[in-house]
């Protein structure tokens, strides 16, 4: 199998976007890359989670091929929930590796407000078992909200320490010339917020936006100066959260860091650019204790000093319009490790980046290299 | 319409009454009645009743709005550890906020899940209440 690398990068500012419809967020991405590289791709692909619920389209990725004018070539959708933005990733990396085309093009847009947020609360939930969970009124925030209680009570966690998560990311954001909420919070703010579920308030939650981002994955044909080579792509699914003995740990995110670790030629993850899925504070911290960077319970701690993590301030500041999250994640360190990002530099040989779904139902870590 | 009649229709074992999968390969049991264990993928299993008692062991109370719930909130829902020694996700009714508490007995109890209004179905399911004294 051959090599496939990361060789552009395009992001929107992820916000309200309310004079943009998905293909036109669509175009401003493709449009951006086409105009980087000189030329077109060879195959396209479009993750996004809610486009058939919230835009009432099916087959976006043909419908974008058709608007931009590039009807010949194929074209598909991912959707793996949260996850989309990795999935599109990794199957473009195995066309890539595989010799089947030498120019993928990655999209990931999300539209979520094309509604009021009861909608897309209502679609978002969907992520979970429709029939067991859905149906019966879980959602999302609540199973995190779980997560955290039990947190707290098993390690002596306190309120203050789990606000350190959305305190760094906001404090990341700022610098984020795409991210939605550029302005710092404190402890106190994030304790006082609005509660979605308690503990969980608002400022533990990721925002409401609309974005798009495009990434695209090239062979060696195209290697130069500003090529980042994607090492390796490994994802898992897990068990129903009720069905987990210990829900404070990440099952799927576990697996896939079992089998991608030792091709990590370093001892210390913590020196590492990272980015890790924290639609809800208490995930990213969890995040932390799966990858192995802290002991159990002890994650919050270390926040502060992780100079290189989530640098565009994560799903909490950055946003997560859902399926495009995984690319604006690849899209940020790309640019990191090319030519610094949100106001950071970063010299170091590797970057990991982390997704999942819902309560850790499946996760998707990509390892990338300084070619 | 929220639901499709016949995915409900389909599902009204699982929304009616609590059953659970015991694997006759790895032993585990699980939450709710399937052909397959879902830790082993094993089709080797036996579905069981409960009986619809249990204690909760966490619970959160959500203000997350979906459509339909406007009336309904805040909801309390939780993980409850039925007394055959599984855990199941559920909402917990007729109990004010400040009574909710971790240890509490409850029962499975049938209740409106949503409905589609204004003249629409009532979707009924499980939810559960404090356990009602004897």
């Amino acid at each position: 199998m051959g090599k496939a690398f990361i060789s552009a990068a395009c992001m929107t500012k992820i916000g309200r976007h309310y004079k943009l419809g998905i293909k036109n967020l669509i175009q401003e991405v493709a449009t951006c890359i086409e105009e980087r590289i000189g030329s077109r791709p060879d195959y396209l692909i479009v993750a996004s989670t809610l486009s058939a619920l919230q835009t009432h389209q099916l087959d976006i990725a043909t419908i974008a091929a058709q608007y931009l004018g590039w009807s010949n070539i194929p074209s598909t959708r991912v959707e793996t929930g949260e996850t989309s933005g990795i999935a599109a990733l990794e199957l473009a990396q195995y066309i890539v590796k595989s010799g089947a085309a030498s120019k993928v093009l990655v999209i990931g847009v999300e539209k979520m407000t094309e509604y009021p947020s009861n909608k897309v609360n209502t679609d978002y939930a969907k992520i979970l078992d429709y029939d067991t969970e859905y149906v019966r009124n879980l959602t999302p925030p609540n199973y995190a909200a779980l997560v955290m209680k039990e947190y707290m009570k098993k390690y002596g966690a306190t309120r203050d320490d789990i606000a350190e998560w959305p305190v760094k990311m906001h404090a990341n954001a700022v610098n984020n010339p795409y991210a939605q909420l550029r302005f710092p919070v404190s402890k106190e703010g994030v304790r006082n917020a609005m509660i979605i579920s308690e503990p969980i308030t608002l400022l533990d939650a990721f925002p409401v936006g609309d974005g798009a981002a495009a990434v695209l994955v090239t062979d060696e044909s195209a290697r130069s100066k500003d090529t980042i080579e994607i090492v390796a792509i490994t994802s898992a699914s897990a068990p129903s959260l009720y069905l987990r003995e210990n829900i404070t740990e990440l099952p799927a995110t576990k697996v896939a860091w079992a089998s991608l670790k030792r091709k990590l030629e370093v001892q210390r993850l913590n020196e590492v650019a990272l980015q890790v899925h924290d639609s809800y504070s208490i995930y990213g911290i969890l995040a932390l204790e799966a990858l192995g960077m802290s002991d159990r319970g002890k994650a919050c701690s270390i926040i502060p000093s992780l100079e290189y993590l989530n640098v565009g301030g994560g799903l909490k500041a950055r946003g997560h319009p859902i399926g495009a999250t995984g690319v604006y994640q690849v899209a940020e360190t790309y640019e990191l490790m090319i030519e610094g990002f949100a106001g950071k530099q970063y010299s170091g040989e590797y970057a990991l980046i982390h997704s999942m779904s819902g309560p850790d139902y499946n996760a998707r870590l990509a390892l990338l290299r300084r070619w | 319409m929220k639901h499709s009649i016949p995915i409900f229709w389909r599902n009204r074992d699982s929304h009616y009454r609590i059953k659970i999968t015991k694997c006759n390969t790895c032993g585990k049991l699980a939450y709710f009645g399937r052909d397959r264990c879902p830790y082993c993928g094993s089709r080797n299993v036996t579905i069981i009743e409960s009986k619809g008692k249990g204690t909760l062991v966490n619970f959160t109370i959500s203000y997350y709005r979906r459509e339909g719930d406007e009336e309904h909130l805040p909801r309390i829902v939780g993980l409850i550890k039925l007394d055959e020694g599984i855990v199941i996700p559920g909402e917990i009714v007729d109990i004010d906020l400040g009574e909710v508490k971790e240890g509490l007995r409850v029962e499975a109890v049938l209740r409106r899940y949503s409905s589609d209004d204004p003249y629409g179905l009532i979707y009924y399911g499980l939810k559960f209440i404090p356990a009602l004294k004897k």
